[in-house]
């Protein structure tokens, strides 16, 4: 076989569907097998190795940007859609790393398995937007938590990180074997794991009476699994302690990736697959919209962890992506990932400045990290420019304009109005008044008051290049929304 | 599945399945941890009868292997070389005991109207004969990504398990 036919013999086995993946895996490999190689004066190395395996992947992404391919038998998809999720996972690596580089070391967690761990866990998020097939969706899905149970008991000598890893890991197995069944009785249903074979069975009304059934218990059994990858109330009991015992770089990894890629799989299985059940399932979710923003909302005002204060907020925020899953259609769900595109930057913004600030001299635990929501009084004075992004991050959270998080809430509750949900989103505005409150209080400390523990922020160079691009998206994505709107209309275009 | 068909299942069956449950809940109410882990490993060969009557023969076999010879003997081992814990006895409940129990009865009548009410449409193929090779090719064929996926899946857990195993080198 010559050069030429092999490459094509490639291509149409879908080879091409895998490249992305495929590569994320590959270099996580390759750092595991630097770390043995590197003098410990060299482990510095590593995060530079991660983070050229995630160019070389988003690389290859923009090389595939415009293609189509389904690879493996109709396993998996590549498509506009898996190359924006696979983008927006491996812009939040990305960042993840360069903000751990300073972080890790000096906590004294520079080891190989903390960055192998994180390519680990973002091929499952990719694999998770770009599976067609429930097994394989299942794999990716599993590989993330599993790199994930591992990240958040990181610190091993720390007992709040044994505890979140702990909690996690059980819960999260207990939620995996929820999915599990769901995905069995919908293999028993159709016959098939694929989701072009859900679609058959259940894209016409005309399936019977009973078989509804069938679908209907199935897709309860996948929503609690991925409801609890998201993070939604009920199934939010292990976000505070997870988050807040977790180093504070994974947080925002978890936050962010293991969310987005939630949604991801969400829209490829309920919104393009089984568009039959929409309004059962809208049912349901406008119930977990509406608890998952009140009691995030309300909760985090109680709060005096930072940590916890934001874990809560990205249980409000898991709210609003619900309003928009709840919305549904084309405009729902092209909100959903322009949401997604919008919280990577100013969530990973808010704990990134979480990682670089720590506690200065005289106290007894001086370079500890200030976790304490008072430990921000007065940053402002010492550290203007890390109070000046924090205060971005705040506003942009909070949804005022002119920042990301203002055209993010704007096109979901304006999809939702469109889909006939005026309740919902006037539901959710006010769930976003209430949160303004303990966002700004934290600008109000940081501005208006004395500082009262002597604080001081890392100067760690990655980690500073981080914040800016954070902001810098923050700003660009509320000032210049429309490019990006259209990014994400066409993306989900592409799977309907 | 109707109740009759169930009262005219084979006597075999019936047992295995009883058995099954009985050593389920012994797994999650005995006292004993050690006992604990025993009944978990009769639960299993229980099991691996039913699947046997069901023509399942592969699953069966995976089902003893993986189940009751490496995972129970692994939490075996544990609990022996956690001295502690041999012989103490320990509640596996609280509080929220009697909430959990109803909830779960609830899921369990649910899932059960569901499934009889069904008509199952991939029935119709019946049972199949020699399903080793089936599994065989359907792994190599339609479920390859799947297949070759797993072994991320399990690298991922090992550099995991071996990085969270290691003993703390204090400085």
């Amino acid at each position: 076989m010559n050069e030429y036919a092999l490459g094509q013999g490639l291509w149409e086995m879908g080879f091409a569907a895998a490249v992305p993946f495929t590569l994320v895996a590959l270099s996580a490999m390759a750092v595991l097998l630097a770390d043995l190689w590197l003098l410990p004066s060299q482990k510095r190395a590593l995060p530079w190795a991660a983070l050229a395996g995630v160019l070389l992947s988003a690389a290859s992404v923009a090389f595939l940007w415009n293609e189509e391919a389904t690879g493996f038998g109709g396993a998996i998809r590549l498509d506009r859609f898996s190359a924006f999720f696979a983008m927006v996972f491996l812009l939040g690596t990305g960042l993840v790393v360069l903000l751990s580089s300073a972080y890790a070391r000096r906590e004294g967690v520079e080891r190989g398995e903390y960055y192998a761990l994180l390519l680990f866990g973002t091929s499952g998020a990719m694999l998770m937007a770009s599976a067609v097939e429930l097994v394989t969706f299942f794999l990716g899905l599993e590989i993330l938590s599993v790199s994930l149970y591992v990240l958040s008991g990181f610190f091993r000598q720390r007992p709040a990180s044994a505890e979140a890893a702990a909690k996690y890991f059980i819960l999260g197995a207990f939620a995996s074997a929820f999915l599990l069944y769901g995905i069995a009785l919908f293999y028993g249903a159709s016959g098939s794991t694929t989701y072009a074979a859900l679609r058959e069975s259940f894209g016409s009304a005309a399936f019977p009476y009973s078989h509804g059934l069938l679908a209907l218990a199935a897709s309860g059994l996948l929503l609690i699994g991925l409801a609890f990858k998201l993070g939604a109330v009920p199934f939010h009991m292990w976000v505070p302690d997870t988050y807040e015992g977790a180093p504070t770089t994974i947080t925002a990894y978890m936050s962010v990736v293991s969310k987005a890629a939630a949604a991801a799989a969400f829209i490829r299985v309920f919104g393009a697959s089984l568009s039959s059940l929409q309004q059962d399932t809208s049912a349901v979710l406008w119930v977990l919209a509406v608890v998952t923003m009140t009691l995030g909302n309300v909760v985090a005002i109680a709060q005096t962890n930072i940590k916890r204060m934001l874990a809560y907020s990205s249980i409000a925020h898991a709210g609003y992506l619900l309003v928009a899953l709840t919305a549904a259609g084309e405009a729902g769900y092209s909100s959903v990932l322009f949401y997604v595109l919008a919280y990577v930057f100013m969530t990973l913004g808010a704990f990134g400045v979480v990682s670089l600030v720590r506690k200065g001299e005289g106290g007894a635990d001086a370079g500890a990290e200030a976790l304490d929501i008072s430990h921000y009084s007065g940053l402002a004075g010492r550290h203007g420019l890390l109070a000046a992004a924090m205060a971005v991050f705040m506003v942009s959270l909070s949804g005022i304009p002119p920042t990301a998080g203002f055209f993010a809430k704007f096109y979901v509750f304006s999809a939702a109005v469109r889909a006939g949900e005026v309740g919902l989103a006037i539901i959710g505005v006010l769930n976003s008044l209430v949160s303004v409150y303990f966002y700004m209080r934290i600008v109000f400390l940081m501005y208006m008051k004395e500082e009262t523990v002597p604080v001081r922020g890392s100067r760690s160079r990655a980690g500073w290049v981080a914040l800016a691009a954070c902001v810098l998206g923050t700003l660009l994505l509320g000032v210049l929304p429309s490019s990006f709107a259209r990014l994400a209309t066409e993306s989900i275009a592409s799977i309907f | 599945m109707n109740w009759s068909e169930l009262l005219s299942a084979p006597l075999a069956f019936k047992m295995l399945a009883a058995a099954a449950v009985v050593f389920a809940i012994g797994a999650v109410a005995l006292k004993n941890v050690f006992h604990c882990a025993l009944s978990l490993a009769a639960m299993f060969f229980a099991l691996s009868g039913v699947f046997v009557l069901l023509d399942a023969d592969f699953l069966a076999v995976v089902q003893i292997l993986v189940y009751v010879g490496a995972i129970v003997v692994l939490m075996i081992f544990a609990i022996v070389l956690t001295e502690r814990i041999t012989s103490a006895s320990v509640r596996q409940t609280n509080y929220l005991v009697i909430p959990g129990v109803l909830l779960c009865i609830a899921l369990l009548a649910g899932l059960v109207s569901v499934i009889r009410a069904s008509s199952w449409p991939s029935l119709e193929s019946g049972p199949q004969q020699d399903t080793i090779k089936i599994i065989g090719r359907q792994l190599l064929s339609t479920h390859v990504e799947a297949f070759e996926v797993a072994s991320v899946l399990l690298l991922a857990a090992l550099v995991g398990a071996v990085f969270l195993g290691k003993e703390i080198t204090r400085k």
